[in-house]
């Protein structure tokens, strides 16, 4: 993940801030390791990941395959 | 250029350092050099872990990224005292080809510790692609030092560097200082124990107020240091620390114009000259004000007018809550009857404030705080806040907290543990809650403010604006302690991509949605207890003298300032709803408007002030900001009146 702020660039999946903070449950929050800058972590949403599905383009096998089907 | 001192004796156990900005492909270096052995410790009497190997025979540490061996951190403390505390065989600087400048400023500063010295420039492949061009042989020259290209993440390069370890040499390339600065030098170095190596480094860092090295250093000569320290300093309007930062990075700008190149299209050419009057301080206010107002149009009078208009009007009052109504009607008990569909229903009330009201407003705020995020403005926009808030006098290191408060204020009130008083934390923590709204209830607030003639929305900001300096400024006198620069790297404008745009949109609705509607259904639960009990009534007629008489609102404001304790933005979405239904017109608005911007943003915010100050000092802030907020909406109020000011 980039961070908006700063431009520093970190695993959001190897923070361990959520440990310090009192509102860890659930929270979607990342913190930019370097300036603290808070943004949703979107691994955490599933609307999110549904929408990357569908904006996702086809691979390119799969429309190889197409193409190649007889008409 | 200076002479090299002889070198002294080598340490067959003097480690090689590698030092580097965060993120430049160090560890991969590392990792290159050593293989898998790698020990990994803290440095002693900190939580700094340190990386240690072995390249054959010879010890190489990784020290934590840093932006500056001026420390303004932990890493920076412990990566500046590994490089004093025992003289390394030599120092490999890895540089981020891509971004030389933020090198060369480490460099330079490295340049002053005169140790054996070589610059790795990794990343090298990718600057080339991105059409950066870095004349390796000029630079080397102009430094007078050892350079190697290295791709760290393939090992290339590796090989090269591993061959240069043996013969490096200190850097050539000294900053001449003005004569001021260079003078207080020499008189400090007369006084300084003769380190082998950063006599410079370190006569430099206790100019510019470093305590740590004149405690190490000053010895007996401790109040003569400090006399040539206030003397010096006494001679510039700035802190020490800034001119000298200042001069460095001039330094770095004549080699970089020496020794890079980047070739732009023309639409890279014109972000540059934008992201550059983004922060100038005449052009960046105009460029500011454009922004805002681009929100505000896309924010209020997309989301908070045509949006709303069909989710509340069409939707929930034609769709929805006719067929919630009717479904409910099956229900035999009255009461579930009402919470669901009655005046404080959850369908009726805290559904319909989520989603028919703060779910548009939020979405395109969300969306158009995105693009301020993935074009890269929004750094550019705090560098353009830093200004005011050290017009007030703040401690520099409060900007970040109150930054980031724009955010979350939740979190931000977290980072204020980068304050070194609990004087100074309580007080940002303080003016954080008081006024500074997170993104989302800056989406509500400024979707209520369309509603607003120009004139009022001018009067709120105002209001608001000016309450925060005073307080602030206020904080600033009775916080007087060292100033510190906010220092932020700018990412490069960009165009934001539609895609990504989108996804971190739907992805902070969600969490949004998820966090504020359970509260949402709280806060309407609380209201129908308080109406079936009668204390609704109680309370709007205990409030009216201040909610009526003072505050010039009607009664049932009282039941959105009280949902306003859980959430500002529910509370707003409350006063909201009574403005469009015509119970407020643009006077009490403004005056509520203004209330509800300075209460405490939520109840999240309450119970992480209570987890970093404990409950007592939160009694205190809360027990502050409630009647504050009240006193300016009074006050103004009053004002309003008393100068017959009335809004069309």
């Amino acid at each position: 993940m980039i961070c908006p702020l700063c431009g520093f660039e970190y695993d959001e999946t190897a923070l361990d801030c959520h440990a310090a903070c009192p509102m860890a449950q659930g929270c979607a929050i990342v913190c930019c390791p370097n300036c603290g800058y808070q943004s949703v972590d979107e691994s955490k949403s599933a609307l999110a990941k549904l929408l990357r599905r569908l904006l996702k383009p086809a691979p390119p096998s799969a429309s190889r395959s197409k193409n190649n089907e007889p008409s | 250029m200076t002479c090299h001192p002889e070198a002294p004796a080598l340490d067959p156990e003097a480690p090689i350092v590698l030092v580097g900005n965060p993120n430049v492909g160090k560890s991969a270096l590392f990792g290159a050099l050593t293989g898998r052995y790698v020990e990994v410790s803290n440095f002693p009497g900190t939580t700094v872990e340190v990386s240690a190997g072995r390249a054959g025979d010879i010890p190489i540490l990784d020290t934590p990224g840093v932006n500056s061996l001026y420390p303004r951190s932990d890493d920076e403390r412990v990566t500046r005292n590994i490089l004093l505390a025992r003289p390394p065989r030599a120092v490999v600087q890895v540089a981020d080809a891509r971004n030389l400048r933020r090198s060369l400023l480490l460099t330079l500063q490295l340049a002053e510790f005169d140790l054996p010295f070589i610059l790795d420039l990794n990343m090298a492949d990718e600057a080339r692609a991105q059409g950066i061009t870095v004349d390796t042989a000029r630079l080397a020259q102009v430094l007078g030092a050892s350079i190697v290209e290295t791709v760290a993440t393939r090992k290339q390069g590796v090989d090269a560097l591993r061959a240069r370890l043996e013969v490096a040499q200190p850097i050539g390339y000294r900053i001449h200082y003005d004569g001021a600065i260079e003078a207080a030098l020499a008189r400090l170095a007369v006084l300084l124990p003769s380190e082998p190596a950063g006599a410079r480094a370190v006569a430099l860092m206790i100019l510019a107020g470093d305590a740590d090295m004149l405690a190490r250093y000053g010895g007996k000569h401790t109040p003569a240091l400090q006399q040539i320290v206030a003397e010096t300093a006494a001679g510039y309007s700035q802190p020490l620390n800034y001119v000298i930062a200042q001069q460095r990075s001039r330094c770095v700008d004549c080699l970089l114009g020496q020794v890079a190149h980047t070739s732009r299209r023309g639409g890279a050419a014109w972000a540059e000259q934008f992201g550059r009057l983004a922060v100038h301080p005449l052009w960046g206010w105009p460029i500011l004000a454009a922004v805002l107002f681009g929100m505000y149009m896309f924010v209020g009078r997309l989301g908070a007018g045509v949006m709303v208009n069909w989710m509340e009007g069409v939707l929930f009052k034609q769709w929805l809550l006719p067929v919630a109504t009717r479904l409910a009607g099956y229900i035999p008990v009255p009461l579930v009857v009402e919470a669901l569909v009655g005046p404080y229903g959850v369908i009726s009330m805290a559904l319909s404030y989520g989603i028919a009201i703060v779910m548009p407003i939020v979405l395109t705020f969300f969306f158009a705080f995105s693009i301020l995020e993935d074009s890269g403005y929004l750094p550019r926009l705090a560098v353009m806040l830093d200004r005011p808030f050290k017009a007030m006098g703040l401690n520099g290191k409060a900007v970040l907290p109150m930054v980031l408060g724009l955010g979350c204020d939740t979190m931000a009130t977290l980072t204020t543990r980068i304050l070194e008083t609990r004087k100074e934390r309580v007080m940002v923590t303080l003016l954080l809650a008081l006024g500074v709204p997170c993104s989302a209830q800056l989406g509500v607030l400024l979707g209520m403010v369309a509603l607003l003639p120009p004139s009022a929305i001018a009067v709120w900001g105002a209001v608001v604006v000016v309450t925060m300096f005073v307080v602030g400024w206020l904080a600033a006198r009775l916080l007087p302690g060292q100033r510190a620069d906010f220092i932020l790297e700018l990412p490069p404008i960009r165009m934001p991509q539609l895609g990504n745009i989108v996804i971190k949109t739907v992805a902070r609705l969600e969490w949004y949605l998820k966090e504020v509607l359970p509260l949402f259904v709280l806060g309407t639960f609380i209201l129908l207890a308080l109406d079936k009990t009668g204390a609704l009534n109680l309370l709007e007629q205990w409030a009216a003298p201040l909610v009526v008489n003072g505050l010039g609102l009607p009664p049932q404001t009282t039941g959105a300032f009280i949902i306003g304790f859980l959430r500002r933005d529910y509370g707003a979405a409350g006063l909201f709803t009574l403005a469009r239904s015509g119970a407020l017109d643009a006077g009490q608005l403004v005056v509520s408007l203004v209330v509800i911007t300075l209460f405490v943003p939520c109840i999240a915010n309450v119970m992480v002030i209570a987890k970093e100050h404990g409950w007592k000092t939160t009694a205190w802030v809360v027990a502050f900001i409630f009647p504050f907020a009240f006193g300016v909406g009074v006050v103004l109020n009053l004002a309003l009146h008393a100068l017959g000011i009335t809004f069309a």
